[in-house]
C-alpha cells in the first residue's frame, strides 16, 4: 500500500464491538434475556463512539532526516510531518530493521497521542553503526481516530540512501615522508631550500639572503657563512585498499572489526592525516568496484576519498585483470597497502613495487581471531585444515616481503606507521641499487 | 513451537500483560456463569480457552469476536437466572479483554504501549462500563413485572438512541474549538 492508496478503514476493534453488540442485542430480543443486554452495553457504547468519529480528511505524511551525511557511530533524527490529521488521535511509527543501524526509542517503534492537528509527531533517532551504503528512515506510519474506530495505514514511507562515512579514527603521525618531491609541504626534503630544518653551515654565495648569515661562525672564520636549510615539500600518498574479500565478523563501530572494516577505517584515518598535512593523496581500491580517486588535496578531496571508501564492496575482480595489478605509482609517492595479505595478486604487487624501489608499507588488516566463513554443509575439520594451510601460505608471503625489505605492520591506530615511515625515509636517503 | 516462543520473547512487557488480560477475559466471563448456577462443561471451557488464546496471539483477528460470541452463547444457554450479579463480572471481563486488544493493536508487538494511551483507555473503559450496572439495575426493577407487547424492541431502541445521543454530545465540538 502506498500513501496514494491509503485510506481510513474500520478497525478490527470496531468490527468486534459491532458484532458483539449486534449479536447480544439480537439474542436478547429473540430469547428475552436481559443479561445479554447487560453484556452488550459496553460494546454498544464503544461501537457507537467509534462510528461517530468517522474521519473525513485524508492525512498527508512525509518524513525527513536531519542530516544527509553521517560518519559511522553518529546519529540523526527522523522527523515526521503530518498534515490534515485533524481526525486522528494517535500516531504510530514503526521502522524497519536495516543491518548495522541502531534506533531509539524502542528499536524504532514509537507511538504517541497527537497533541492536536499540528502537534509534533514522535521523533526517532537513527545511528548507522558501520560504514557503507545504508538505507535509513524506511518506516510504516499509522493514524487512529478517537475510540479506535478507524485506522489510516500503515503507510510505508520511503527512506533515504546514505553513504555512511568511515569513522575518523584518532590518528596522527610525526614521521616524514620518504621521498617528498612536491612544491610546498610539511616534509623535510633531501634538497636544500627555504625551510626551517637545519641542513648545515656553508660559505656565503651570491644570492644568499642576509638574514641567513650566521654571524658567530662568520666572525670566528673571518669569512661570511650562512645557515642552509632543507626544503619542505609535500608528498604523494597512494592508499591501496584490498577489497577482494572481507574476513572476520563485522559488528559495527562498537564491536568486532572485519578486515575490510580495519582497511577502510585505517585508510580514512591516514587520508585525513595526510590531507591535513597538505600532502597529495590518491586512493585505489582493488576489488569488484575498482574505485579510483586521483591525487588531490584539501577538505573537498578528503570528503571524496571518504565517500569512495564508504562505497567499497568486497568482491573478486575479473580473471582478465587478476594477473598483474597496475597501480599507476609515480615517483615520489609513498604507497600504503591495506590488506589481509591473503590474495596472491596483492603479494605479487607488493613484491614488485618493493623491488622497483617504491616506498611501500603494508598494513596487515587481518583480525587476530578471524575464523573463515564456511558454506553450509562443509566439513568443519576440512575447513579448519584449509584455513591452516592458507594461514601458512600467508605467513610465507609476509616473510618473503620482509626479506625484500617491505615492512608489514598490523594496524594499531595512532602511530601505527610512524616508525616504519621514519625507517623508509632514512632508507630513501641512502644510495642503493634498484632492480629494473 | 520454537517460533512461538521466539514470538513471545519478542513481545514487550506491557504487551505481555495486555495479552494475558485478553486471554483471561473470555475465560473469566464464561466461568462467571458458574456462580449463577450454570458451570460450563469442560468442552465449553476448552473451546473458550482456545479461542481466547487465539485472541491473545492475534488480537486483530476474528478469534476475538469468536471468543466473545461463545461467552454470549453460554450465557444465553444458561438462562437459569439471567440477572445474577455475576453477569456484571462477565461484562467487565469481556470489556477488559476488548480494551486490552484495542491497546495491543496500536502498534507492533515489540513496541511498549504508551502510558498516556493506557490511561486514556482506562478512562474510556470505565465510561463504557458505567452503563452496565445501570441497565442491570433497570432490568432488576422491571423483573417480575408483566411484560408489555413490544417492550423489548422499545427498550433496545431507546437504549440505542440514548447511546447515540450521548456519543454525539460527548464528541460535539465546543464553542471556540478549531
Amino acid at each position: 500500500m502506498t500513501q496514494a492508496d491509503a485510506q481510513w478503514r474500520p478497525t478490527s476493534a470496531l468490527g468486534r464491538a459491532i458484532v458483539v453488540a449486534a449479536v447480544a442485542v439480537a439474542g436478547a430480543l429473540l430469547v428475552g434475556d436481559p443479561a445479554l443486554v447487560v453484556l452488550a452495553v459496553p460494546f454498544v457504547v464503544l461501537a457507537t463512539l467509534g462510528l461517530v468519529h468517522r474521519p473525513s480528511r485524508v492525512p498527508q505524511l512525509s518524513s525527513q532526516l536531519d542530516h544527509a551525511t553521517l560518519h559511522e557511530g553518529q546519529a540523526t533524527t527522523s522527523r515526521l510531518v503530518v498534515a490534515d490529521a485533524d481526525d486522528a488521535e494517535h500516531l504510530t511509527r514503526a521502522f524497519g530493521r536495516p543491518p548495522y543501524v541502531a534506533m531509539r526509542p524502542h528499536g524504532g517503534q514509537v507511538d504517541a497521542l497527537l497533541a492536536g492537528p499540528d502537534g509534533p509527531a514522535p521523533v526517532v533517532e537513527l545511528s548507522p553503526r558501520r560504514w557503507g551504503r545504508r538505507f535509513l528512515g524506511e518506516e510504516k506510519v499509522a493514524l487512529t481516530t478517537p475510540w479506535a474506530g478507524y485506522r489510516f495505514g500503515p503507510v510505508p514511507l520511503g527512506g533515504q540512501q546514505l553513504r555512511v562515512l568511515p569513522t575518523t579514527a584518532p590518528y596522527d603521525s610525526r614521521a616524514d615522508a620518504p621521498q617528498p618531491v612536491g612544491l610546498v609541504g610539511a616534509h623535510r626534503s633531501q634538497r636544500p631550500g627555504d625551510g626551517t630544518e637545519l641542513a648545515g653551515i656553508r660559505p656565503f654565495a651570491p644570492g644568499d639572503r642576509l638574514r641567513r648569515v650566521n654571524w658567530r661562525v662568520s666572525l670566528r672564520s673571518r669569512d661570511l657563512h650562512v645557515v642552509s636549510t632543507r626544503a619542505e615539500e609535500d608528498t604523494g600518498v597512494l592508499l591501496v585498499v584490498d577489497a577482494l574479500a572481507d574476513h572476520g565478523a563485522a559488528d559495527g563501530v562498537d564491536g568486532a572489526a572485519s578486515s575490510l572494516d580495519l582497511a577502510v577505517r585505517a585508510a580514512s584515518a591516514v587520508a585525513e592525516h595526510h590531507v591535513r598535512s597538505g600532502d597529495r593523496v590518491a586512493l585505489r581500491v582493488v576489488g569488484r568496484g575498482r574505485e579510483l580517486v586521483g591525487y588531490g588535496t584539501g577538505a573537498r578531496h578528503l570528503r571524496r576519498l571518504q565517500h569512495t571508501l564508504a562505497g567499497v564492496r568486497p568482491g573478486e575482480i575479473g580473471e582478465s585483470e587478476a594477473g598483474v595489478l597496475q597501480l599507476g605509482v609515480t615517483g615520489g609517492t609513498v604507497v600504503i597497502l591495506l590488506s589481509p595479505m591473503l590474495a596472491e595478486s596483492i603479494g605479487t604487487v607488493a613484491a614488485t613495487l618493493t623491488r622497483r624501489g617504491v616506498p611501500l608499507l603494508v598494513v596487515d588488516t587481518l583480525p587476530a581471531d578471524v575464523r573463515p566463513g564456511v558454506a553450509e554443509g562443509t566439513d568443519p575439520e576440512l575447513a579448519a585444515l584449509a584455513w591452516r594451510m592458507r594461514s601458512l601460505e600467508r605467513t610465507v608471503v609476509l616473510q618473503r616481503l620482509a626479506a625484500l625489505g617491505c615492512p608489514v605492520v598490523p594496524w594499531r591506530g595512532p602511530g601505527t606507521i610512524d616508525d616504519v615511515l621514519r625507517r623508509l625515509a632514512r632508507r630513501a636517503a641512502q644510495p642503493r641499487v634498484v632492480a629494473r | 513451537m520454537s517460533s512461538l516462543l521466539i514470538a513471545i520473547a519478542e513481545l514487550s512487557r506491557s504487551q505481555l500483560v495486555l495479552r494475558a488480560l485478553i486471554a483471561l477475559g473470555p475465560v473469566v466471563a464464561v466461568l462467571a456463569a458458574g456462580p449463577a448456577g450454570q458451570w460450563p462443561p469442560w468442552w465449553m471451557l476448552i473451546a473458550t480457552v482456545v479461542l481466547a488464546g487465539g485472541f491473545a496471539a492475534f488480537p486483530e483477528s476474528a478469534f476475538g469476536a469468536g471468543a466473545m460470541l461463545i461467552v454470549l452463547a453460554w450465557w444465553t444457554a444458561s438462562l437459569g437466572d439471567g440477572l445474577h450479579p455475576a453477569v456484571l463480572v462477565a461484562a467487565a471481563a469481556l470489556l477488559v479483554a476488548h480494551v486490552a486488544a484495542v491497546l495491543t493493536s496500536y502498534g507492533p508487538g515489540e513496541m511498549p504501549v504508551d502510558g498516556p494511551l493506557v490511561r486514556l483507555w482506562v478512562r474510556r473503559g470505565v465510561l463504557a462500563l458505567l452503563g452496565v450496572p445501570l441497565v442491570w439495575g433497570l432490568a432488576l426493577l422491571l423483573d417480575g413485572e408483566p411484560e408489555q407487547p413490544g417492550v423489548w424492541v422499545l427498550g433496545v431502541a431507546a437504549g440505542l438512541a440514548a447511546t447515540v445521543a450521548a456519543a454525539v454530545a460527548l464528541t460535539a465540538r465546543q464553542p471556540g474549538e478549531s
